[in-house]
């Protein structure tokens, strides 16, 4: 188990998590890397279909932020 | 790799930057720059200008190589001079202002120590035929080969002596200078090709003729100066009697010479003290310096002084040979005579004076004159077009070093006389430069004259740099020097020797060592930038636009507060970037002591404003109340609950828009606000706390303790910007703020220059961004003739069609330098790239955002027939549109494209984790391909911009608004519900500064009546508005009928009004009236008003209470003005003001300062205890409780003022007909609360006046200037383009729900019409108004809704990839 690693897919707003996301890389702050961003231009278009299909599609967890 | 680390300005000195830097992560321009200043003084004092600051802050790193590199741009021998080196350049360190200085010679020799001199590559020009003659291989000629050599040109050193080195090798002893380091970096010259012969002197067997016939091309004579001087005494030809050059010669070449028993030497310089060591360590019993003036005046270092000391050497001072006392032709004694000092000689030293009859004799056996040496020329005395001076010295030209003789050079002692070894280093490079100038036949002297700087700009001395001791070397112990010539310092350690190189100061800021221009690979910074200096431009511009801000009030003078001496005292700035999450503790509120968790902050406010005793600084600085209650708020957001905060107050001045409420809440959330003076802050011994006295309102004294205490520091106008404000001609007010009237708000003093922001007074930020679109719509309405004149346009690519193409994926991933490649396996992703579905191309950049990058990418999108673009590079949100610029050019849709974003997002967050990097720069590229093959060309929808213009509302910000849009070239309609304009100026009696409003609104109503480009429409309603951003179409309504216009665009400018109170007997007596009332009373010039005894002020009547939580801003200062009024009509009347807070924010606080003066009498009450008015037959009174008594008192008035809020209109109606939303109290919402304060989230839609929120005629000014300002650049651009990645409905899928409809925040979606004959009832969307949020897609139940760019397909795609 100790190997495993979650594979968690985030949907972040492009106007402010997104953004965040740049600025922390910018502050060069580290974080692990297992999360693959999806941008969505506001939380408004998330589906519950679009979390579905990450889970069905293999992914630990899905993240939405905005 | 920048080594110079400075205070970093934007985080308020609380951490450091480089000297290359940017201001801040998201600064604009987002480029480096570097910090640098005249050269650092030590640089400058160096003869050979050597790049002091540069090697020092290398040797402070540790990089030894690099530090060489430096040294030995300008001297072969570092290890030789950083031993023997007087060191001129620790006379000039300003370090001294501090403790001592830098030991920069110490500093050299670590270099030196650390890394072998002779590993460091030379670069070296192609070698050249001529050869040129070096005579002496002393420092001059060392360096003269060197430097000639770098260039090419080989040449032959001819040294008299048996070995190299000249004075160096013979004149100082190798306890100072071991030989072994000499040789060492005599090798890194002869390594280099360059002939040494000894044993060759120049002389009768070799001629400077000889040497021309021999084939050399130019000749550099650096003989030096070998021959000591005499004493000119009887004895002098004695036996035991030898000059001290003489003697150090003999003792450097053969290890040894004869030295006697008892040793006099007579001098006061450096070879005086070698001798006289020298002596010591070869036997002598005693030594003794003989010297005629005092130690002050000793040229020998003080250094070696207190070495010769240490070694048992006698100083005998004020004391000069007479005679050397002779037995048998053999020194048996010495007589000397005492001096004393008198007058000063033309050295500035005082001149030594026998003291007549001092004579004394003592006994020695030998005697060494160490008093100066100079050149001995019998060599080249006879040479043809050679001049000597009278001190035996050549003549040569001061700058090229040429002497009178074609192709001979002559520098170092031989030229100076006896001086430093770095003077004739510097002389060898001069000479060196001429020679190769010479060789190429070119001017010798052309740009070399000295640049004198009469005021050197350096970095000024920090006031808190701590003290810090200089290093000091060991040393050989005294008793282990005897009978050997070992050397003494020993050097610094590599610790030591690094925390030494870290007290330099920086005085250059950039040090130039260049390790920035080898570390770019972009080839950004180089040699030639760092060059760069200011350059003076000279624009052509029909105005001038001020925006020079403001700085923060600086405490350090206050010295109650503690600030610079309490480490926990900071400044509200300081705080700002300790809450910030890129400041320097990422948000985390820690106190700076000792970086622990704060678990109490106090807030002080007006730090430097409403002050006139102790700054100066009358006014209210008009933010600090409301930023401090944001800290506070946001301290216990990062901090947790727990945290105490309180605020220090006088008045709490919350006058902005919904700031009541966040004053409210910040109260509801525990902060606590006491209303007091701060007395005093005192350490608690034994801790880093900080205990506060304080005096209540009521005058207790009270004391508590914090942790830390935030300085809510004032806004003051820079010293620079009132030079510039005086420079330009532009009036200043008595606070140092741009000069302007209350009717030209922007408008300076200077015809064309306008202003904006705090230099215009202290304000927030909604209001500088209101004063900035006003001061370009000042601008705008002076230059609308030139509009479009100087613009230029871009050529239009034709769009390639590919729909139904298969897609052709090209993708470039970025190496962004190192920035992605350093983590990322930047090939790897590439080649894994072409392994994916559709993909036809693959590459890598090292920029993919330069220019030349987007040439050829441009070019491989054409010549592979690319269809679909993918970059992995940076973010999408700072480069997306150059790509897709780059697409357009290449004739693709720019939707056809898709970003990864493999730096921010992934290199820069997972360092240590390059593998998983690389995987997940892959997975992402992927998922991108996988989309972009999904995405279509999409189209922009042009519109038409309808160039005339409606607003709403003829007050004073619409009757701005309107003028403006017309002065600007657009016509406009002006729509007043009433039969008048003028709104409620129109009851309006004076401004605060005095102004006359009736006059200055007739003004504006007849300007407005006489612009042909503007129709009012008084009596008017708006019946219907359809439409959207610029196609407006609205029916006015009036008794006339109704009259459809179109419009571009809409500014609202409804307005408000007054309250009508239903409280303090108001309609029930008639001398209880509102403001406005009043204000038209004394336009009436009304009896009543000129004969009061007593009047009365209530303020806050009907705001700031639970029903209308909102400050109405204006009414302080209305009620003083009016109190002011009444006391000039009858300066006996009692007037009091009962009041909450005083809000007279901004330089309206010197009016409440001349009203306390003029006797106007303020008492306070609160919510809970609000003051009542009672009638008893005739006489009308206000009981209220006096706040510093606390007793109520009862005041018998003639008239009654209640300052009543500020109402707006709260129009449904006209919500409705352009979508734009109402607050709670029923002010129009802004697009944003501080960056869009004068439009609507809608497009097209402007807003300005009290409808926004309660205001002063100046800010409704400014508003309505503004509004018209972001009207025109809608305007301006004629046509606008929608977005491509918008929302459509398929009317087939479409249930008619209405959820889209209800749902959308833009109202873009609507039902089709029920008589259409398609789709009727079905939903549709606009997509003028459609913002491409997506909210509509995920909300229809019937998946009918397609989101272009982002639909369900696209986003699936995605995530079958993950």
């Amino acid at each position: 188990m100790s190997e495993w690693e979650p594979k968690i897919v985030a949907f972040l707003c492009n106007w402010c998590s997104y953004g965040a996301a740049d600025l922390a890389g910018v502050s060069r702050m580290q974080y692990p890397p297992n999360i693959r961003v999806i941008l969505i231009p506001c939380t408004g278009r998330m589906s519950p279909k679009f979390a579905l299909a990450a889970l069905r599609n293999g992914a630990d967890g899905v993240w939405v932020s905005g | 790799m920048c080594p110079v680390a400075l205070p970093d300005e934007y985080n308020q000195g609380l951490n450091d930057r480089k000297a290359i830097y940017k201001r801040y992560a998201q600064a604009i321009p987002g480029a480096f720059a570097i910090q640098k200043t005249d050269k650092a003084p030590c640089h400058l004092a160096c003869p050979a200008g050597l790049n002091v600051q540069g090697y020092v802050q290398m040797v402070g790193q540790g990089k030894y190589k690099e530090a060489l590199q430096i040294i030995m741009e300008d001297l072969p021998l570092p290890g030789v001079l950083g031993r023997i080196c007087p060191h001129g350049c620790e006379d000039a360190c300003r370090r001294c202002e501090v403790d001592q200085p830098v030991a920069i010679r110490d500093l050299k020799r670590l270099a030196a120590d650390q890394f072998d001199p002779r590993e460091i590559e030379i670069p070296k020009a192609a070698q050249r035929d001529e050869r040129v003659a070096i005579i002496g291989s002393g420092p001059a000629g060392l360096s003269a080969a060197y430097q000639l050599a770098r260039k090419g040109i080989m040449s032959t050193i001819f040294e008299a002596l048996p070995k190299a080195g000249g004075m160096l090798r013979v004149g100082i002893p190798d306890h100072r200078l071991p030989p072994d380091i000499l040789d060492l970096e005599i090798e890194i010259i002869t390594n280099m090709g360059v002939e040494l012969k000894t044993n060759t002197p120049l002389g009768t067997d070799l001629t400077v003729d000889d040497l021309f016939e021999q084939g050399f091309k130019a000749v550099y004579l650096a003989l030096g100066a070998h021959k000591g001087i005499t004493l000119n005494v009887p004895g002098e030809q004695a036996e035991g009697v030898r000059q001290g050059v003489d003697f150090l010669r003999e003792v450097n070449l053969s290890g040894s010479a004869p030295v006697g028993k008892h040793v006099a030497i007579i001098g006061g310089g450096n070879v005086a003290i070698d001798v006289a060591r020298s002596a010591v360590r070869m036997g002598a019993e005693s030594v003794q310096i003989i010297y005629r003036r005092t130690r002050a005046e000793m040229p020998a270092w003080e250094e070696e002084i207190q070495a010769a000391e240490t070694e048992a050497v006698s100083l005998t001072y004020l004391s000069a040979p007479q005679e050397i006392l002779v037995t048998d032709g053999k020194v048996t004694g010495l007589r000397c005579i005492r001096m004393e000092l008198g007058e000063p000689d033309s050295s500035g030293r005082r001149r030594p004076v026998p003291i007549p009859g001092s004579e004394y004799d003592f006994d020695i056996d030998q005697l060494i004159p160490a008093i100066g040496q100079r050149p001995d020329l019998s060599a080249i005395e006879e040479v043809e077009g050679l001049d000597f001076t009278r001190w035996s010295t050549a003549e040569v030209d001061p700058i090229t070093y040429a002497t009178g003789r074609e192709g001979v050079f002559a520098g170092g002692d031989l030229q100076t006389g006896p001086w430093v070894a770095i003077g004739a280093i510097a002389a060898g490079n001069e000479a060196a430069e001429s020679m190769v100038r010479y060789l190429d036949g070119v001017d010798m002297a052309a740009g070399r004259e000295p640049i004198e700087r009469d005021d050197p700009v350096y970095r000024p001395v920090p006031a808190d740099e701590p003290v810090a001791a200089r290093a000091k070397m060991r040393e050989l112990p005294p008793e282990a020097r005897q009978g050997n010539f070992n050397e003494v310092e020993l050097g610094l350690g590599e610790a030591e020797g690094q925390a030494e190189a870290n007290r330099c100061l920086n005085c250059g800021y950039c040090c130039e060592c260049y390790q920035c221009v080898e570390a770019c690979g972009a080839g950004a910074v180089t040699l030639e930038t760092h060059q760069e200096h200011r350059e003076l431009l000279e624009l052509k511009v029909g105005s001038v636009i001020l925006a020079p801000g403001f700085t923060p009030y600086d405490p350090s003078g206050l010295d109650f507060y503690g600030y610079g001496k309490h480490p926990n005292v900071i400044t509200s700035m300081q705080f700002e970037r300790l809450l910030s999450a890129s400041g320097p503790t990422e948000g985390h509120v820690v106190r700076p002591s000792d970086h622990m968790d704060t678990k109490k902050i106090a807030w002080f406010q007006c730090v430097g404003s409403r002050d006139q005793n102790r700054c100066n600084n009358a006014y209210c600085s008009s933010v600090c109340c409301m930023y401090a209650i944001k800290e506070a708020v946001i301290a216990k957001e990062h901090a947790g609950d727990e945290l105490e905060c309180a605020v220090f107050f006088m008045d709490m001045r919350t006058y902005g828009k919904d700031f009541e409420r966040y004053y409210e809440g910040a109260k509801a959330q525990g902060i606590r606000f006491l209303r007091s003076k701060v007395h005093t802050i005192d350490a608690v011994p034994g801790s880093d706390d900080l205990s506060i006295r304080y005096v209540t309102e009521s005058g207790e004294m009270q004391t508590e303790v914090f942790d830390m205490v935030v300085l809510s520091v004032g806004l003051e106008t820079s010293p620079e910007v009132v030079a510039m404000a005086e420079t330009l001609g532009v009036g200043l007010t008595p606070g140092n703020f741009c000069d302007t009237t209350t009717f030209s708000p922007v408008t300076t003093s200077r015809d064309g220059i306008f202003v904006c922001g705090a230099f215009q007074a202290p304000k927030d930020i909604p209001q500088a961004v209101v004063d900035a679109s006003a001061s370009a719509a000042a601008a705008g309405e002076l230059l609308s003739s030139a509009r479009n004149t100087q613009t230029r346009t871009a050529e239009v690519v034709p769009e390639i069609n590919v729909a139904g193409d298969r897609p052709r994926v090209g993708v470039f991933v970025c190496n962004c330098g190192i920035n992605i490649a350093g983590v990322v396996d930047v090939p790897g992703v590439r080649d894994y790239a072409a392994t994916l579905p559709f993909v036809e191309y693959v590459t890598d950049n090292m920029y993919t955002c330069s220019q030349d990058t987007q040439d050829i990418m441009t070019e491989i999108i054409r010549e592979k027939r690319l269809n679909r673009v993918v970059v992995a590079a940076c973010t999408p949100k700072t480069h997306e549109p150059l790509f897709q610029e780059t697409l357009i050019n290449a004739g693709l849709n720019k939707y056809l494209f898709e970003m990864v974003n493999i730096r921010n997002q992934d290199s820069w967050v997972h360092k240590n984790n390059p593998d998983i990097a690389t995987q997940k720069a892959k997975d992402l590229v992927r998922m991108a391909i996988n989309k972009v093959a999904l995405k279509e060309p999409l189209a922009e929808t042009e519109l038409t911009v309808g160039q005339s213009t409606l607003v709403i509302g003829g007050g004073i910000a619409g009757m701005t608004a309107a003028l403006s849009l017309a002065r600007q070239g657009y016509d406009t309609h002006l729509v007043e519900r009433t039969g008048q304009l003028g709104g409620q100026a129109n009851s309006l009696y004076r401004t605060w500064k005095g102004e006359n409003i009736q006059a200055n609104l007739a003004k504006l109503v007849a300007l407005v009546k006489a612009e042909k480009r503007l129709q009012v429409h008084l009596n008017t309603q708006l019946a219907s508005v359809e439409g959207f951003v610029g196609n407006f179409k609205t029916v006015l309504k009036n008794s006339d009928g109704d009259t459809a216009i179109e419009h571009g665009v809409a500014v609202v400018a409804t307005g408000a009004k007054e309250l009508e109170p239903g409280e303090y007997l108001y309609g029930e007596d008639p001398r209880v009236v509102t403001s406005l009332e009043l204000d038209r009373k004394m336009l009436a010039d009304d009896a009543t008003v000129n004969d009061l005894n007593t009047a009365v002020f209530i303020q806050c009547v009907g705001s700031r209470e639970p029903q209308r939580p909102y400050c109405s801003r204006v009414c302080c200062t209305h009620s003083i003005e009016s109190a002011l009024a009444i006391k000039a009509r009858n300066p006996e009347a009692d007037v009091y003001i009962l009041y909450r807070d005083i809000r007279t924010y901004g330089e309206r606080e010197t009016l409440y300062v001349k009203a306390r003066e003029a006797g106007v009498i303020f008492i306070r009450y609160n919510l809970e205890n609000k003051p009542q008015v009672v009638r008893n037959g005739e006489r009308l009174a206000v009981r209220v409780t006096d706040h510093v008594l606390g007793l109520p008192m009862e005041i018998t008035t003639d008239l009654l003022t209640l300052a009543t809020a500020i109402v707006p209109y709260a129009d449904a109606q006209l919500s409705q007909f352009f979508k734009i939303p109402l607050n709670d109290d029923g002010f129009f919402v802004e697009k944003h609360a501080k960056l869009g304060p004068c439009e609507f989230a809608t497009d097209g839609v402007f807003l300005c006046g009290l409808a926004h929120y309660p205001k002063s005629i100046d800010e409704a000014i400014s508003q309505g200037k503004a509004a018209a300002s972001r009207a025109v650049t809608l305007l301006a651009q004629e046509h606008i383009f929608t977005s491509g990645e918008i929302a459509s409905v398929d009317p087939l899928m479409c249930s008619s729900c209405g959820v889209c409809v209800s749902i959308c925040p833009y109202s873009a979606p609507s039902f089709i019409e029920a008589d259409a004959r398609m789709f009727a009832g079905r939903a549709t969307i606009n997509a003028a108004l459609c913002k491409g949020c997506g909210l509509c897609v995920a909300s229809c139940r019937s998946g009918a809704i397609h989101l272009s760019g982002f639909d369900n397909n696209q986003i699936f795609a995605m995530l079958d990839a993950i």
